[in-house]
């Protein structure tokens, strides 16, 4: 969205916005405030917000046109030491060539209780600093005079800037307690803003719709043949000005929890993205209400759909690829590989092209939307029915609603008789349908040519394997010796692949054996490493001796040896968030032991099976003595790849009785 | 807390093109130089040029092959600038494995960033940084870089080995100095090198390394400055942000620091004079009086980094740290140097390395040196150290950051170098008292309360402030071998003057002990299970260095579970040898109640590669014993 669009042939000027004269206004510390030792409902705080305000509105002027002034005034009390980071405060702003914005800092100061009396200390210039980032970005910090433990610091900012696009997301929560949230929009009947709240809060909104009036100054344009002294008229506009107040008060610091792929995804907060742009005697311009004129707007962007139509490239390389190809798998796989061996990643996200895709095959190099359209392209130059799917990564958050920035990744999709086949050749160890794990984030979009969308199930449905078959002997000093094989497939086979990418095998070993009680490792293989297609297997004989104790005569050993699984990853009592796998799995040992001559076994763990309610996953320990030999076989699989915060005590108390019988001792005794 | 980085200052540059290109094809590495490693530096010549005592241009030519993903660092494609450093050229030029050029990058192409970060809020320094997405391995790219400083207090190192797991063909170093301004050098670790002097008049120095292998990193090394090749560069006569120097021993350092760079930025307001010394009143003694004060300091101010300019060296006016409440390590110490001054306390300004390693200032070599301040106080023979940058740390305690080893003290006579306190291994101490008991069913139960002292305490110290999940989360952590563990009561108590820090907890967990038929087996060590982890390392080169010694002392009261009696029990057991002393004893009182006590003391010392597996073989048998069970059987 470009802001030259926006402007129009009017002169006026707006005078709609006055600062509200509420409750919270800076400069109003009270005595209470600063004698407060701790937060009320949070003891632990280090710090809180008592209270943020933010507040967008329009201004025009003739040189400018439209300009969105954001403006933030903020209240936070330090109650530790360990909450004088809150007394800095940094704001980045946009400086790139075409659209500046200005960001300024005012009314910044410390309140202190000084026997009795409020002492205010401002900020001066020395305690500003204007830092540019790089190319794009400016940050302006500000570190407040005076901090001490007990001090309530205020500051506020304004932003005026001409990019229109969105309003900046309002968090109302944050890793401190929030007393008090406000977030104001004053949206003249010109801008549509489509308003995405999300979060476990929801906040109180009142809208107001009234009438505004405007006068404005207005030259005719001097014509030939007119009077050079035509007069200036005044005119005057009426429109409808609609203010919108979203307020959230008290909100709980919000806390990390592992297994978490993304706590902002929890965070409540409001977005706003431009939809609609309306000005008098102008068409009316659409840019996004819901996922169709999502999806139609950014296929049009010059840096997405014209790209999928560029086909001279890569045409000649392509026949030499397909050359005896005849099916639609093998065509498929072949330009997936082509397009993989041709153009590496260069590590940047994004759902547009930065250089194209002619340049990106050209230098070899490109980012994600460069590598995949141009697969896109190629699989539809062959006659396949392919299309881009737009992504939004792990890292950044799920894209709950209709919203051109809500995506910042593109995969592409092919339509084949037995369903959808994704592909994602920015990875080197990806393969059809397994994406690497920075795209599995719940759906994605897809788009077709005609800009009409649908959504596309990114998560995993089938079951990645790791299957481990180990058969090893104790001998009368309680040491073992044997060898094991383990096949990993799918998803196992993509982290393991990309774990061990550029790892020297002796330093690859030297790992494994540390990590698995020192055992000694020899004689190692590892088969179909560059063959993705098919599972990855590593095989090698081991020998250790930190698996067993001798107590009074008897070998107490645990039969998994460095499999068993001794911490529970779920230590929380309670947890808010779900836990997300990202993908479905399933663990499987097969394990046969033989004992030491002159032994017998005397105890084995008993045998055990558990299921988890609703099918979502499952344990079974199967354990079976011979003559001279044990046999255990032991699976655990998870069937989903998310798990709801719900079942999270059940889900704990599982991987409890798991993990107490992965840890059940073999007792040998002399015969 | 560290200052302006002495690399960040100067570095790399240009000079012409190799008119070879069969130069940079990947396939005549040797065998040997591609052992163990990542990227291979084919060439790296550095030229330092300096035309007088404010003028020093630093050309660079690197050229590295990078054998794969890891080895991207190696190319180290960066220019650093500021106000009186200038980048006069830079660019690259990528070649494949045949020598073919692939891409090029001028100047234009480079990114250009702040140098923010780690903790400093604002610094004008600034880098381009080359961002190029390898398209294969290997390649080799040729980087070319020239700049310019007035600041000459700083001669870059030259450090033919600069990372592990990188080879070098051939490493050149030329200087050119006037010789008047009192050039001087010092080598360091050269010994298991090939490293050659080449040249060495008055005005020229020449050095060549050639085929040094890869060196692979491995645990408990003593630091790289000890083990790697380094030259050491100076000159008596420097510049610095626009200040001329002139010194040839410490002494003269000293002087020149202290009347060029710190006088004059000690004076106060007379209301926090006349504050100071009513807070001190009639209190004489020095250590007593600045005790008072840091105590004043460590409520009044927080630590911010801010790096302006000379301000990078020169610490920001006492009077503006009281007036804004903060500064960096250099503001607060200078500003409590001022505050001791007001109420007749001597202090000194205190340059050294702030880190966990020991890392001294190079007594030998009289230069600009050092990353962290911190303040000296004469207290008899010997000087209390205060860390002036902490809200928390007990007065004149130093803990692991800058404990043992050797610093510059300004004094306005002159500098001194001195060794900051030593702490003792037997007085780095953990003593552990508590009990627990055991249900039939292995469920656990314990109480216990643990002070720790010494360097311990600094080890401690900081979880006393974290946020009670972050606390959950440490102790779960820290006893992670016992599973379902439930935390019922967490408080601390931190005695700043004995410098001890006490916790005491309360916790449960289910099945602790497992039942087996009619046994239940556990763990009697349930509290304290030695932490180290010690790697197998297949042939290991660098010598052992354990830095800091300590002593552990548990004594647990086991209540064992009615209806049991004990069927095995593990004996008296004691490991001795140079890296310290291990012992574990049951004392049974009667037939429901042990009593286990166990004591670990570990000693600081340096020892040979050789001994390294046996150190790993002593850990191994404490960390087994650690894990030595009770078997009870149940009576029924």
């Amino acid at each position: 969205m470009k802001c030259n669009k926006l402007v129009i042939i009017l002169f006026c000027t707006f005078y709609f916005y006055k600062a509200n004269a509420q409750d919270f206004k800076l400069g109003n510390v009270s005595v209470e405030e600063l004698q407060e030792k701790n937060h009320e409902m949070d003891s632990t705080a280090v710090a809180a917000i008592l209270f943020e305000k933010g507040a967008v509105h329009f201004e025009y002027t003739q040189d400018d046109g439209f300009k969105m002034i954001t403006q933030v005034t903020t209240r936070i009390k330090i109650y530790k030491k360990e909450g004088y980071e809150w007394a800095n405060k940094a704001v980045s702003y946009y400086i790139g060539s075409n659209a500046k914005e200005i960001l300024s800092f005012s009314d910044v100061a410390t309140y202190n209780l000084i026997n009795g009396k409020i002492e205010k200390t401002k900020l001066k210039s020395d305690g500003e600093f204007d830092e540019k980032v790089n190319k794009y970005w400016g940050r302006k910090k500000i570190t407040l005079p005076n901090v001490k433990v007990g001090s309530v610091v205020e500051f506020k900012y304004v932003v005026r800037s001409s990019r229109f696009s969105e309003l900046t997301e309002w968090s109302f929560q944050s890793s401190i307690p929030v007393n008090y949230s406000e977030f104001k929009t004053f949206i003249p009947e010109y801008f549509d803003y489509n308003p995405n709240i999300k979060g476990f809060v929801s906040p109180n909104i009142t809208k107001e719709k009234s009438s505004k009036s405007l006068s404005y100054s207005y030259k005719p344009k001097v014509m030939p043949g007119d009077n050079l002294h035509t007069s200036t008229s005044q005119e005057k506009l009426e429109f409808v000005e609609t203010r919108t107040v979203y307020i959230a008060e008290n909100l709980p610091a919000m806390k990390e929890e592992a297994y978490v792929n993304n706590i902002a995804n929890y965070t409540t907060s409001v977005s706003h993205e431009l939809s609609v742009v309306k000005f008098p005697n102008q068409p009316y311009q659409t840019l996004s209400t819901d996922w169709p004129s999502v999806t139609k707007t950014i296929y049009d962007y010059e840096d997405f759909g014209p790209e999928l139509n560029k086909t001279g490239y890569f045409e000649e390389d392509l026949k030499v690829v397909l050359a005896g190809l005849s099916s639609a798998d093998e065509k498929i796989l072949a330009i997936f590989n082509h397009v993989k061996a041709s153009v590496k990643w260069n590590d940047y996200y994004g759902y547009s092209c930065d250089d194209g895709v002619k340049k990106a095959y050209k230098d070899k190099t490109g980012n994600v939307a460069e590598i995949n359209l141009m697969l896109t392209a190629m699989l539809r130059h062959v006659g396949l029915t392919a299309n881009p799917v737009l992504v939004s990564t792990r890292s950044n958050g799920i894209a709950f609603f209709p919203n051109r920035t809500a995506f910042n990744y593109v995969i592409a999709a092919v339509e084949t008789p037995n369903g959808l086949v994704l592909l994602d050749a920015t990875d080197p160890f990806s393969t059809p349908n397994i994406l690497p794990l920075r795209a599995l984030n719940w759906v994605g979009r897809l788009i077709r040519k005609d800009g009409t969308s649908i959504e596309v199930d990114l998560m995993p449905k089938a079951s990645s394997n790791d299957v481990v078959i180990m058969n090893y002997e104790i001998d009368a000093k309680g040491e073992v010796s044997g060898r094991l094989k383990r096949q990993r497939t799918d998803y196992n086979a993509i982290i393991f692949r990309g774990n061990t990418k550029n790892i020297k095998e002796d330093t690859y070993l030297e790992k494994l054996e540390n990590e698995n009680d020192k055992i000694e490792i020899s004689d190692y293989s590892r088969t179909n490493e560059k063959d993705l297609k098919l599972p990855i297997l590593e095989n090698f004989a081991f020998s250790g001796s930190n698996f067993s104790e001798i107590i009074g005569g008897s070998i107490y050993i645990n039969p998994m040896l460095f499999f068993a699984v001794t911490q529970n990853p779920f230590k929380q009592e309670i947890r808010a968030y779900p836990v997300d796998y990202g993908f479905p799995f399933l663990d499987k040992y097969n394990i046969t032991i033989k004992i030491p001559e002159g032994y017998k076994v005397e105890s084995v763990p008993t045998p055990l099976l558990l299921n988890m309610e609703d099918n979502l996953g499952g344990f079974k320990f199967m354990i079976n003595t011979l003559d001279n030999a044990i046999q255990l076989v032991l699976t655990h699989q998870i069937n989903v790849p998310i798990v709801i915060a719900d079942y999270y005590p059940m889900l704990k108390e599982f991987y409890q009785k798991m993990i107490e019988k992965q840890n059940e001792k073999i007792v040998l005794i002399k015969k | 807390m560290i200052f302006k980085y002495v690399s960040s200052l100067l570095l790399f540059c240009t000079t012409f093109i190799y008119a070879q290109k069969v130069e940079y094809t990947s396939f005549t590495i040797s065998d040997s130089l591609k052992e163990n490693a990542n990227a291979v530096i084919r060439l790296n010549q550095i030229d330092i040029l300096i035309s007088s005592q404010r003028n020093m241009n630093v050309i660079t030519k690197r050229i590295v092959t990078v054998l794969n993903e890891k080895g991207l660092d190696a190319i180290d494609a960066v220019g650093n600038y500021d106000k009186r450093t200038t980048i006069r050229n830079i660019e690259t030029t990528v070649y494949d494995a045949f020598g073919k050029e692939i891409k090029k990058f001028k100047r234009k192409d480079f990114k250009d960033q702040s140098a923010v970060g780690g903790g400093t809020l604002f610094s004008d320094n600034r880098y381009l940084y080359l961002d190029y997405t390898p398209i294969q391995y290997p390649f080799t790219i040729v980087f070319d870089s020239e700049i310019e400083t007035s600041t000459t207090a700083f001669i870059p190192d030259w450090r033919p080995l600069n990372s592990y797991f990188v080879s070098v063909e051939k490493s050149i170093l030329n200087v050119k100095y006037p010789d008047n301004l009192g050039f001087k050098k010092m080598e360091f670790n050269f010994f298991n090198f090939k490293i050659e002097k080449t040249l060495d008049t008055s005005t020229n120095l020449s050095y060549t390394a050639t085929n040094i292998l890869a060196q692979k990193q491995e645990d408990y090394s003593p630091v790289v400055s000890t083990i790697f090749p380094k030259l050491m560069m100076g000159l008596e006569l420097f510049h610095l942000e626009g200040v001329d120097g002139n010194a040839k021993t410490w002494k003269e350092f000293g002087q020149w620091y202290s009347d060029k760079i710190l006088l004059g930025t000690t004076d106060l307001p007379d209301e926090t004079k006349m504050k100071v010394k009513a807070l001190v009143g009639d209190e004489k003694d020095p250590i007593k009086k600045a005790k008072l004060i840091y105590n004043f300091v460590q409520h009044k101010v927080r630590y911010i980094s801010i790096q302006v300019g000379i301000g990078g060296w020169k610490p920001m006016l006492a009077s503006d740290v009281d007036r804004l409440g903060y500064g960096d390590c250099k503001a607060l110490t200078n500003y409590t140097k001022a505050l001791l001054d007001v109420v007749n306390v001597p202090s000194y300004y205190t340059i050294l390395y702030g880190d966990r390693k020991k890392l001294n200032i190079q007594s030998e070599f009289v230069s600009m040196q050092g990353n962290h301040v911190i303040l000296s106080i004469p207290n008899g023979d010997n000087y209390t150290w205060l860390e002036c940058t902490s809200q928390d740390d007990p007065f004149g305690y130093q803990g692991i950051f800058t404990d043992d080893r050797e610093v510059l003290v300004i004094k306005p006579e002159g500098g001194e170098i001195v060794r900051t306190k030593i702490y003792e291994d037997k007085g780095n101490t953990q003593i552990s008292k508590g009990s627990y008991s055991l249900t039939a069913n292995g469920d656990f139960s314990g109480k216990i309360t643990i002070v720790s002292g010494g360097s311990q305490y600094s080890q401690k110290a900081s979880i006393e402030n974290l946020q009670p999940t972050e606390k959950e989360a440490h102790y779960k952590d820290y006893w992670g071998h016992i599973n379902n563990l439930k935390i019922n009561k967490i408080s601390f108590s931190n005695d700043k003057d004995k410098i001890n820090l006490t916790e005491n907890l309360a916790v449960e967990a289910v099945k602790y002990g497992s039942l087996t038929s009619n046994k239940l087996i556990f763990a009697v060590n349930a509290f304290n299970k030695t932490s180290a982890y010690v790697k197998r390392i297949r042939n290991r080169t660098n010598s052992l260095e354990i830095q800091r010694g300590f002593f552990d002392e548990d004594e647990i009261n086991v209540v064992l579970p009615l209806g049991f009696s004990v069927e095995y029990m593990p004996a008296y057991y004691e490991l001795s040898n140079k890296f310290g002393t291990y012992t574990t004893e049951i004392i049974k009182i009667d037939s429901s109640n042990l009593v286990y006590k166990r004591t670990l003391f570990i000693k600081k010392g340096l020892f040979s590669n050789k001994e390294y597996d046996e150190y790993r073989l002593f850990i191994e048998q404490i960390s087994k014993n650690d894990n030595a069970k009770i078997i009870l059987t149940s009576n029924q």
